[in-house]
């Protein structure tokens, strides 16, 4: 069926069934590859994006949820070429080693900076628990969120 | 070094005008194992090449999977080369014998063996394309070429103010002579060597672009999963595809080797036809074994055959007849998954007589034989691409992925996407092997007198050797691959390195002890094994360093003491021991309600020692913080070596805490992250890393950080609770 949905500020409509996982939309019928495949089970977080401003796991949302709603990407996250200061902190923190789930941790920490701009370190790492590293960067993780949260604390 | 500069490296002018640097990075290994390289003839495909517009591409001959080689290896050419690290463009490389990993003769990645590989021969080539591009531009001017400098992409004038860009010199420096000791500089004047700079692939990665497999998007792409048996081992009987093929996209429906694949328009159709597909399983050569029988096979073979000695020092046997007291513990570990979040993938497409497969894979040489082997092609006939790795473990060595994508490629004739589940990646994995171990100590005196270690389990060659043998005779005939596995086993340590993956870490038993005896007992119960982040390290690192710590405590010693007593021969080792203890205030008071423990262990030719403090909390483990002294030599990026620790530890802890695959009846039990747990950003340790100066070639850093911190952890258990586990995972 056909299914519109608005993506990174731009409208498309989509011929899928209505179950299919608003992930593999994304990816293949939008064709923007940032978001990840991990889990399949919404146990990962590497397919975070944010469904009108919340984060969801797309790999576990069907796309008919979506219908008419904005969904936003890391692709998204960015202002043209000037970067969230999320995604400089990262590259700053030199956070990615493979990278695969960095695009839904990002994802998560622009949510918790919606709303609560200035966690403590305790804060963010429980609002961080839902996205696995298996590179293990979370320490650097924190510290990146850490300098745009709280850039005087910083050491 | 067996080969001339002239061999070495070769420069050429581009076809596009520029200058080409090739170089032979394998031949250019001093463990020259009587292998000879197929042919002297230089491949078009340069590793460095600048052209007339000031690119600098540099072909990495190792692939980046989290580990730093983009960065590191880039930084290496543009220290000696003079140019940024950002200004040069990585491009993986081919498919080449040019690009085999010297240690191994395949071109493959592993064994934390890039940087130390690479260490002297990138360094010499980047210093001679900058001897090249200088001596051309001293011709130019008519001036000395001692006096000429270069800097930042830039030939300077002795006059400090005309410059030239190298762009503007290359085909001058193409018909320069390469020179035959290209000065190197010397540490005091790096710039980027020893300097955390950040890693040169972070922007694609938080900006979403960087090409994983996954990634890959073909005109007409269509996607491919595929039903795989529950028993390890079983074959597809039958199966009725009338109503998959019946659904909406569904292109074809068909066995492989290893299933039942379903290919369709979109991969969410495919996915959902396969639950549709009903398949009987032959499951006359399926495994059966459980984790318990597994153990209990083991403990038999233990029983039957005292194992193959590798090391013998004194006389163990004396020792312990003479003993005042013998101490003996036997350690069991489980299987474990890699678990690497891009799970499995490879895409490839049949056209015209040759295939071309792009995939995230450790060894592109195997999995180029991989996919020659389940179609009508030659190995030449296949193109690997690398991408980006989503991590990879170990896991990415073996090429069961690029032969399935291969495989159905070639029957579908159309670009092909292959997807594994989460749950095809946690159960068809090849595991870590569990092992057993047995140790037995005598002491006299208040001394240990001798070390008796006995290592039960698998050889991961055994199982590797099927593809990586015909690897490196990429010319020989299909129907030698067979023979050649045979051939690659029975020449294990003349033409293949010697297989240490099962005793790696015992054999090399460092503490000062007249008697040592280290044995393995070769038992293999059928299930697929593999390498795995540390390996043989992980497992005996548990074995070995938990056995010290029982030691320490049946003689009334502090844990930390006793090794130190123990390790005096050993500077490295004395020294991120002592390290260790310091960082992790050993000698100070422990937090209420926690405690620590210590471990020591050398792998990859890198020296760690860790403290851990942990505590239980509500039932749960909870690590508090992890303190680790590093001597990995030469650092050449710092930040690179403390994440790399802070990676490995985070990954030991997850194995040590929850790592468990258990089978029953031949099939894996676990699926997904809800049973194969990892470790949470809310459950991280604080981790501190002090590295040790050093100049002596660099080592490994990728794996080095996961042995210490098993043992580590369980000495601290046993410390807080009093009682010892000797089984992994370790519990509350």
């Amino acid at each position: 069926m056909a299914i519109t949905l608005t993506v990174n500020g731009s409208r498309h409509t989509v011929e899928v069934e209505e179950d299919t996982p608003l992930l593999w939309v994304i990816r293949d019928e939008v064709g923007l590859k940032g978001t990840k495949f991990g889990c399949g089970r919404a146990l990962c977080g590497a397919c975070t994006v944010h469904l009108d401003g919340s984060p969801i796991r797309s790999c576990s949302t069907p796309v008919s949820v979506a219908e008419g709603r904005s969904v936003t990407t890391i692709e998204g996250l960015s202002d043209g070429d000037t970067l969230h200061r999320l995604q400089q902190a990262w590259i700053d923190h030199g956070v990615p080693q493979c990278g695969y789930c960095q695009s839904g941790q990002l994802m998560t920490a622009a949510h918790l900076l919606s709303y609560n701009p200035h966690p403590s370190d305790e804060e963010i790492s429980t609002a961080m628990s839902g996205n696995l590293c298996r590179c293990g960067t979370y320490s650097n993780i924190v510290a990146a969120v850490k300098s745009v949260a709280n850039p005087a604390e910083e050491a | 070094m067996g080969l001339s500069r002239r061999d070495f490296l070769k420069v050429s002018a581009a076809g596009s005008g520029g200058l080409l640097l090739s170089l032979n990075l394998a031949g250019c290994s001093g463990l020259q194992t009587g292998y000879r390289e197929e042919s002297g003839s230089w491949k078009p495909d340069a590793w460095l090449e600048i052209t007339r517009d000031n690119d600098v591409f540099f072909t990495l001959a190792r692939v980046e999977m989290g580990q730093g080689t983009y960065t590191g290896l880039t930084s290496l050419i543009a220290e000696e080369l003079e140019v940024e690290p950002a200004a040069i463009q990585p491009r993986f490389a081919p498919v080449a014998s040019e690009y085999h990993n010297p240690l191994y003769k395949l071109q493959l990645t592993g064994g934390s063996t890039s940087l130390a590989t690479s260490w002297q021969p990138l360094r010499v080539a980047g210093a001679s394309a900058r001897v090249l591009l200088v001596q051309a531009a001293a011709r130019v001017w008519q001036v000395p070429v001692a006096e000429c400098r270069a800097e930042r992409g830039r030939v300077i004038h002795p006059n400090g103010e005309d410059s030239l860009a190298y762009g503007q010199l290359v085909e001058l420096a193409a018909a320069e002579s390469v020179p035959d000791e290209p000065p190197l500089k010397s540490p005091d004047q790096w710039r980027y060597i020893g300097k955390g700079r950040g890693r040169l692939d972070s922007y694609s990665k938080v900006t979403g672009t960087a090409e994983y497999g996954i990634d890959v998007e073909l005109p007409g792409l269509v996607y491919g999963v595929v039903a795989r048996p529950p028993r390890y081992g079983a074959k597809v009987g039958s199966f009725d595809a009338a109503e998959a093929l019946a659904m909406p996209g569904v292109i074809d429906v068909f066995a492989i080797e290893r299933g039942v694949a379903v290919v369709a328009d979109k991969y969410w159709r495919a996915r959902k036809a396969l639950d549709k597909v009903a398949v009987e399983w032959d499951n006359t050569e399926a495994l059966a074994v459980s984790s318990e029988s597994v153990m209990d096979f083991y403990r038999q073979a233990a029983e039957r055959d005292e194992g193959a000695k590798e090391r013998d020092d004194g006389d163990v046997a004396q020792a312990l007849e003479k003993a005042d007291q013998v101490v003996e513990a036997s350690y069991e570990q489980p299987y474990l998954a890699h678990a690497t979040l891009e799970p499995m993938n490879a895409t490839a497409v049949y056209r015209d007589g040759q295939m071309e497969v792009w995939a995230p894979t450790q060894a592109p040489d195997l999995g180029r034989i991989a996919a020659a082997r389940v179609t009508d092609l030659s190995p030449d006939e296949v193109t690997i691409h690398t991408t980006f790795l989503g991590g990879g473990f170990g896991r990415r060595l073996t090429q069961d992925f690029i032969e399935e994508a291969a495989a159905i490629a070639f029957q579908v004739r159309q670009p092909v996407k292959l997807i594994w589940s989460r749950e095809d990646d946690t159960r068809h994995d090849l595991y870590r092997p569990a092992m057993l171990h047995r140790l037995k100590a005598s002491v006299a005196d208040g001394r240990v007198t001798g070390w008796h270690h006995q290592i039960v389990g698998p050889q991961i060659l055994d199982w590797y050797v099927r593809n990586a043998a015909p690897a490196q005779y990429p010319w020989a005939p299909k129907i030698l691959y067979g023979t050649l596995g045979s051939v690659g086993l029975a020449a294990e340590g003349i033409i293949t390195p010697k297989d240490m993956s099962a005793i790696e870490g015992a054999v090399d038993y460092p503490y000062q002890v007249d008697n040592v005896e280290i044995r393995h007992t070769h038992s293999d119960p059928g299930v697929p094994v593999t390498w795995w982040r540390s390996v043989g390290h992980s497992h005996n690192g548990f074995a070995v360093e938990t056995f010290m710590d029982e030691l320490a405590h049946q003689l009334g010693k502090d844990p930390y003491q006793f090794r130190r007593e123990l390790i005096q021969h050993e500077p490295r080792h004395l020294a991120v021991l002592d390290r260790a203890a310091e960082l992790g205030g050993w000698s100070e008071p422990v937090p209420e309600g926690r405690a620590r423990g210590i471990a020591l262990h050398r792998s990859f030719g890198t020296y760690a020692a860790q403290v851990v403090e942990a505590s239980v909390e509500g039932g749960e483990v909870r690590v508090h913080r992890v303190a680790c002294a590093v001597d990995c030599g030469q650092v050449v990026n710092p930040d690179v070596v403390r994440d790399q620790i802070e990676s490995g530890v985070i990954f030991g802890i997850t194995a040590a805490l929850y790592g468990k695959v258990t089978f029953d009846n031949g099939a894996v039990q676990e699926s997904n992250f809800h049973d194969y747990l990892l470790l949470r950003n809310h459950q991280r340790p604080a981790v501190s890393v002090d590295i040790v100066e050093s100049d002596a070639a660099p080592t490994g850093i990728g794996e080095p950080g996961v042995p210490p911190v098993i043992p580590a952890l369980g000495n601290a258990l046993f410390s807080l609770t009093g009682k010892r586990q000797r089984n992994l995972p370790l519990s509350a």
